[in-house]
């Protein structure tokens, strides 16, 4: 548990000290900002502000098919990725700390930091209750939950493409590439017929958001869904990482 | 007590790794010496859990590195051939990351500083590793395999990069860490300094075992290095012919008044000599050559080409 928390505490002070994650901090409160203002400009929101929740947090949202596919690769690149270019992870994997932790110190740091990157944007919908705005807690929350839901499913998966090897570029491109083929494909196949359309619309993203989340409901499968989805993917990562005692 | 027992690593067809058992027992310092892929940091790598043997098994201190591989790398230190660290960390924020990392507890802070002293890190603490020379980098290495005060060290080329000075440092803080009772196992390409700083050496080559021992015994075990350095008395006609067509003598070269005759395995220097006395030409003075490390090192790995 000591090693554990070492670790822990060394990747969120490693993210909390680079500038790089400064700057994408910076630069998602800015355009979270003006995706919020943009949206506040609307017709259809000055009428009816509960659909607030659903214009950030929905799938009609820019934060979901731009900032959210995006963001979290550009985190956890350099989590396994830099490890091996630096070629610091021999001594971390030779220390006496198992696999599995590694994998999960490191997920667990980057999902605490984008509770910084997420803490701004619940700020921005604070303010606007504070300067009396009729804003849906529900809804507000339930589409906060979703958003955090989904970063932690991006998050995971960008651990996983960051294992596979020393290139930056790569582990972001990838882990990115990767998101929206989570994002898109459910939908481009949710109107098919049989078993592709069943799994297309059981696997639909954007639909969670809309249907749940954003609607101020926390729906138990769309959970369940995410949180399997992201063990997967830090189960790959650990695979990955055991993979080098597989060689014949 | 670092301990090797039969292994092997293949990748794939590649043999990296053959059949390899040695010991290291604790105060004692073995030099790992071979040409580049003989298979010494495959080893070490090994030793220090981060690969499994493909055969055979390994431990630390009686802790096997696949079955027991935590308690193992407790107790170890390992310096990788290319050590590095995050270099926007500062010298002490590191170090400190790894003693938890180790496990260590509310000692931690005050074996850090300790260690720092004792490489001479002290002055360096608050700088960044990324601006850390090559040989202080090397340092920080040691200082972190320090940490937790194990009782084995696996160092992999630690010597390389550094200057004369740090070299001398650092023979003399590894000989006081055996001193103290810490089973060192250190690969090198420098053979003066294997020489000069291990107990005992062992040749690899081609993942084989070629050479295990003291530096001046391992003449004994490898066949052919056997040299004599003779001083001619009588008749010294008649004794370079008769050493001349002597079958245990492979080579009889003149050096500054001696002759220098390389035996032939199997050859006994005292028989050798006997029959020269035996022939009336006994020479002035005879000494036996102790085969220098450099000699055994291309003798073992010529051998293990031949085999090849």
């Amino acid at each position: 548990m000591r090693a554990f928390l070492a670790l822990l505490r060394r990747e969120v002070f490693g993210l909390a000290i680079s500038p790089f994650v400064w700057f994408l901090l910076g630069l998602w409160y800015l355009l979270n900002a003006l995706f919020l203002l943009q949206d506040l400009a609307r017709p259809a929101v000055q009428n009816d502000l509960d659909l607030l929740p659903m214009m950030t947090f929905g799938s009609s949202g820019i934060l979901v098919w731009l900032l959210l596919p995006a963001t979290p690769p550009l985190l956890t690149l350099r989590l396994l990725a830099e490890e091996q270019r630096l070629g610091t992870l021999e001594s971390l994997l030779t220390a006496p700390i198992g696999d599995l932790a590694i994998v999960l110190a490191k997920y667990l740091a980057v999902c605490l930091y984008f509770l910084v990157f997420w803490s701004g944007v619940l700020g921005m919908f604070l303010l606007l209750a504070a300067e009396g705005a009729p804003l849906d807690p529900a809804r507000v929350l339930g589409g906060f939950t979703g958003a955090l839901g989904l970063s932690f499913l991006f998050l995971a998966s960008g651990l996983w493409t960051s294992s596979w090897g020393g290139n930056l570029l790569f582990a972001a491109g990838a882990g990115a590439g990767l998101n929206y083929a989570l994002l898109v494909l459910p939908v481009l196949f949710r109107n098919e017929e049989g078993l592709l359309g069943d799994a297309a619309r059981a696997m639909d993203l954007p639909h969670m958001l809309d249907s749940s989340f954003a609607s101020g409901i926390v729906d138990t499968y769309a959970l369940l869904y995410l949180a399997s989805l992201s063990a997967l993917f830090l189960f790959l990562t650990w695979i990955r990482l055991v993979s080098r005692r597989w060689v014949p | 007590m670092i301990r090797a027992d039969r292994l092997t690593k293949r990748f794939g067809p590649i043999a990296a790794v053959q059949d390899l058992s040695f010991e290291v027992p604790p105060g004692e310092i073995l030099g790992f010496l071979g040409p580049n892929g003989a298979g010494k940091s495959t080893t070490l790598r090994i030793l220090s859990g981060y690969w499994p043997p493909t055969s055979g098994r390994a431990s630390i201190d009686g802790f096997d590195l696949v079955r027991a591989s935590l308690a193992a790398r407790r107790r170890l230190g390992y310096l990788p051939e290319n050590f590095a660290a995050p270099p926007e960390l500062r010298v002490q924020e590191y170090l400190r990351f790894r003693a938890g990392l180790k496990g260590l507890g509310r000692g931690r802070r005050a074996r850090v500083e300790e260690v720092l002293e004792q490489l001479g890190l002290g002055p360096r603490r608050r700088q960044p590793v990324g601006a850390l020379s090559k040989g202080f980098r090397q340092r920080l290495g040691l200082a972190d395999a320090l940490l937790a005060k194990p009782p084995a060290l696996l160092l992999d080329e630690p010597l390389s990069g550094l200057d004369p000075l740090q070299r001398l440092e650092f023979r003399a803080f590894l000989r006081e860490q055996a001193r103290q009772g810490t089973a060192i196992l250190f690969s090198s390409h420098v053979l003066p300094e294997v020489e000069d700083l291990a107990d005992r050496v062992l040749v690899l080559h081609r993942g084989r075992m070629r050479a295990l021992g003291p530096p001046g015994e391992l003449a004994t075990r490898l066949p052919g290095l056997e040299r004599l350095a003779l001083r001619p008395g009588a008749r010294p006609a008649e004794a370079r012919a008769l050493l001349a067509a002597d079958p245990g003598v492979a080579t009889l070269e003149e050096s500054e008044g001696e002759w220098i005759l390389r035996l032939r395995p199997g050859t006994r220097p005292e028989e050798l000599l006997q029959r020269l006395a035996a022939a009336g030409c006994a020479p002035a003075e005879f000494r036996r050559l102790r085969p220098r490390l450099e000699e055994l090192f291309r003798e073992a790995l010529a051998s293990g080409e031949e085999e090849a």
